[in-house]
């Protein structure tokens, strides 16, 4: 069984750290101005929209320091406390720089009797470093994740908040991790139903590359 | 049991309505092609229907939601105030699917997309709702990618937007991208968080077809509870009311996950037996192992001993019967390798994680419950432990806002319950003195 943290209370941000990220990055282009206003004009107020303006500052800037929280409450025009408290309730929201690849092993029950710990524990080997940090080489992040979703096709990660790779074993693990160290990253997977495989021999989209189905979790790596 | 006489009836010859065998069905003009929109004209477009008339042909259809609550789902639209036109309404689709165990959404979304969008305007329409939020769990990113080229296309054909199909009748879809709280699939903390907020719960009353979001009148209702409503429509309710069990009727996507040889996603009837699920539908216990326990509906739903499956069926009232619940239709399937105390210990450790903090008994509960288990597991606890535990249950249910304690404390109760002599075994044999300090782990 998986070495569980005992006290697992998340440490809140350093409320005044020292800006990382200069003054004169710390802008948004015309186009993504357009993108936060078009946002703002879905809700009634435009607190509503501030959850898609951080997920776009996310992707800009790669984690949420306090100049960037700033900088989207004043884009949108809300109180910062506001959408500091949004971005500290979240998990998705990267409070601290991670690595470029972050890996979100899931470990929740499903993918827990699948060998869900196996996998972590496998990865957290493999890279010479345990959940929550980062390589030192700045590629790699490794965490261990709530359920996310594909409880049939476990034990599973997701990349990045990004796509999600179902099924691991090893080989799958090794192979994934050499392809993201050459910077590619998998395409959306799509996983085949078991009806459609009986009715239709196989998946019903015809538009997606990468096709998963939904396997027997191996017995040989199985914890329980 | 013969078939015929299954509350599922004739379950091996079931026609798939919510995921249709076809492919691409994913694609407006495929969608189009197969009765696409067929339903949401009808309703816009002939004098047959009114918003009245189709909250009807729902409540007559007896359609309950598949989120978890099993309320009835017409029952829940007739709840809106009359019509003010100074005051806007909302529509709320809730996509967050973060039970553990849960996974059929996902597919639902991925694989037919605009039976999702028709039946949130249908939705609409019975409610004389203007806005429909699409809210979708964060961590879904390639499907929100997905709805929203979708929704594109459904726009520039004329099906969402402003004046549906000469109808005179206008309504938006919206799809809001959640970013990772277990909690935001409670309405009350959805609403929270579509609102910009910290996805906190809210207290009811006032319900949310009174003060939802905004303030404004909002229904919440899952996404494959929307998705039952144009076939409702096409087929008509009597046609959907006669599927599966007669007190909880319809088409399910059953998520099958855990130690079977077929775990997936599988649209059947309500009203499938237990035994027939594990052992024809998801092919069996993996390995030829025997069957221990299983949780019927994701995590919440109090789990079951496979001595206590003979002729259970799933819905409502069987598992009610048995001991459990409907929930998520998200069945998780254990064989007897597993050990009990450390899956209750990985349950715990979710939701004292996903516990928004904002009600003392679930923020400090929720914590207890994850030491305690955890000092079980590891071999260090006491008798008087479960003792403790099942007290500290008692003190979580029902003294908060939101149901996650609740749903926090059913498990570790119906846990013990159900499989105490395995949390007696793990038990320390020490025994504390009487009047002595028991020491924690």
């Amino acid at each position: 069984m998986g070495d569980f943290i005992k006290h697992p209370f998340v440490d809140m941000p350093d409320r005044n750290p020292e800006q990382v990220i200069p003054n004169d990055q710390l802008v948004f282009t015309s186009e993504e101005k357009k993108q936060i206003q078009t946002w703002v004009s879905h809700y009634p107020t435009a607190d509503g929209a501030v959850m898609r303006a951080l997920w776009l500052a996310q992707e800009k800037f790669s984690f949420l320091p306090p100049e960037v929280i700033k900088l989207v409450a004043a884009e949108i025009g809300i109180p910062y406390a506001n959408a500091y408290g949004v971005a500290t309730f979240y998990t998705q929201y990267f409070k601290e720089k991670k690595g470029k690849h972050v890996l979100d092993v899931c470990t929740c029950f499903s993918c827990q009797l699948c060998g869900g710990y196996d996998m972590l524990h496998y990865i957290e080997n493999k890279l010479g470093v345990h959940k929550g940090e980062t390589t030192k080489d700045g590629l790699f992040t490794i965490q261990e994740a709530e359920c996310l979703g594909a409880c049939g096709s476990a034990p599973m990660l997701q990349i990045t908040n990004g796509p999600f790779v179902h099924n691991l074993n090893k080989d799958k693990v090794d192979a994934l991790l050499d392809a993201l160290r050459e910077g590619k990253v998998p395409a959306f997977t799509s996983v085949t139903l078991p009806q459609d495989e009986d009715e239709m021999g196989g998946n019903r989209r015809t538009d997606v590359s990468s096709v998963e189905s939904y396997i027997v979790p191996p017995i040989s790596e199985t914890v329980s | 049991m013969d078939d015929k006489k299954t509350k599922a009836g004739d379950w091996r010859s079931y026609q798939r309505v919510l995921l249709p065998p076809v492919k691409d069905l994913h694609k407006l003009d495929v969608y189009e092609k197969h009765e696409g929109y067929k339903a949401l004209r009808e309703v816009l477009t002939t004098d047959k229907w009114n918003p009245t008339s189709v909250t009807n042909e729902v409540k007559k259809s007896g359609l309950k939601g598949r989120g978890g609550a099993g309320f009835p789902t017409g029952l829940k639209w007739s709840f809106m105030p009359p019509v003010d036109p100074n005051i806007p309404r909302f529509l709320c689709c809730n996509g967050d699917e973060s039970e553990p165990g849960t996974f059929k959404d996902r597919q639902l979304m991925e694989y037919n997309p605009h039976l999702v969008f028709e039946g949130m305007l249908i939705a609409s329409y019975a409610m004389s709702i203007k806005t429909g939020y699409l809210y979708i769990r964060g961590e879904f990113a390639d499907w929100i990618t997905l709805m929203e080229e979708e929704l594109e296309k459904a726009y520039a054909k004329g099906y969402v937007g402003k004046n549906i199909m000469g109808s005179g009748y206008s309504c938006d879809i919206v799809i809001h991208k959640g970013a990772g709280a277990y909690i935001c699939g409670e309405e009350s903390s959805l609403m929270s968080s579509l609102e910009g907020q910290r996805a906190y719960p809210r207290v009811k009353p006032p319900f949310p077809a009174q003060k939802g979001i905004w303030g404004y009148p909002t229904t919440i209702n899952n996404v494959e509870t929307l998705a039952c409503a144009p076939l409702i429509i096409n087929k008509g309710g009597e046609w959907f009311s006669k599927i599966g069990a007669p007190s909880h009727p319809g088409p399910v996507l059953y998520g099958i996950s855990g130690h079977v040889n077929r775990p997936g996603v599988f649209e059947y009837p309500t009203g499938m037996l237990i035994t027939d699920l594990i052992n024809e539908v998801a092919g069996g216990m993996r390995g030829g192992k025997k069957l221990k326990a299983l949780i019927p509906g994701g995590s919440s739903t109090p789990i079951l001993r496979a001595d206590m499956i003979e002729g259970v069926t799933m819905d409502a009232d069987s598992l009610r019967e048995a001991g459990s619940m409907m929930g998520t239709s998200g069945m998780l399937i254990m064989d007897e390798d597993v050990d009990i105390v450390s899956w209750l210990r990985r349950i715990t450790h979710f939701y004292h994680h996903e516990s928004c903090g904002q009600c003392t008994p679930c923020r400090e509960g929720t914590g207890w419950l994850e030491n305690i288990v955890t000092r079980l597991d590891e071999g260090q606890g006491q008798l008087r432990d479960l003792d403790i535990l099942l007290d500290l249950c008692t003190q979580m249910e029902g003294r908060t806002v939101c149901a996650l304690a609740d749903a926090a404390a059913w498990p570790v109760r119906y846990t013990i319950d159900r499989f105490r002599s395995e949390f007696e075994a793990k038990c320390s044999t020490e025994t504390v003195p009487s009047g002595g300090v028991l020491e924690t782990a």
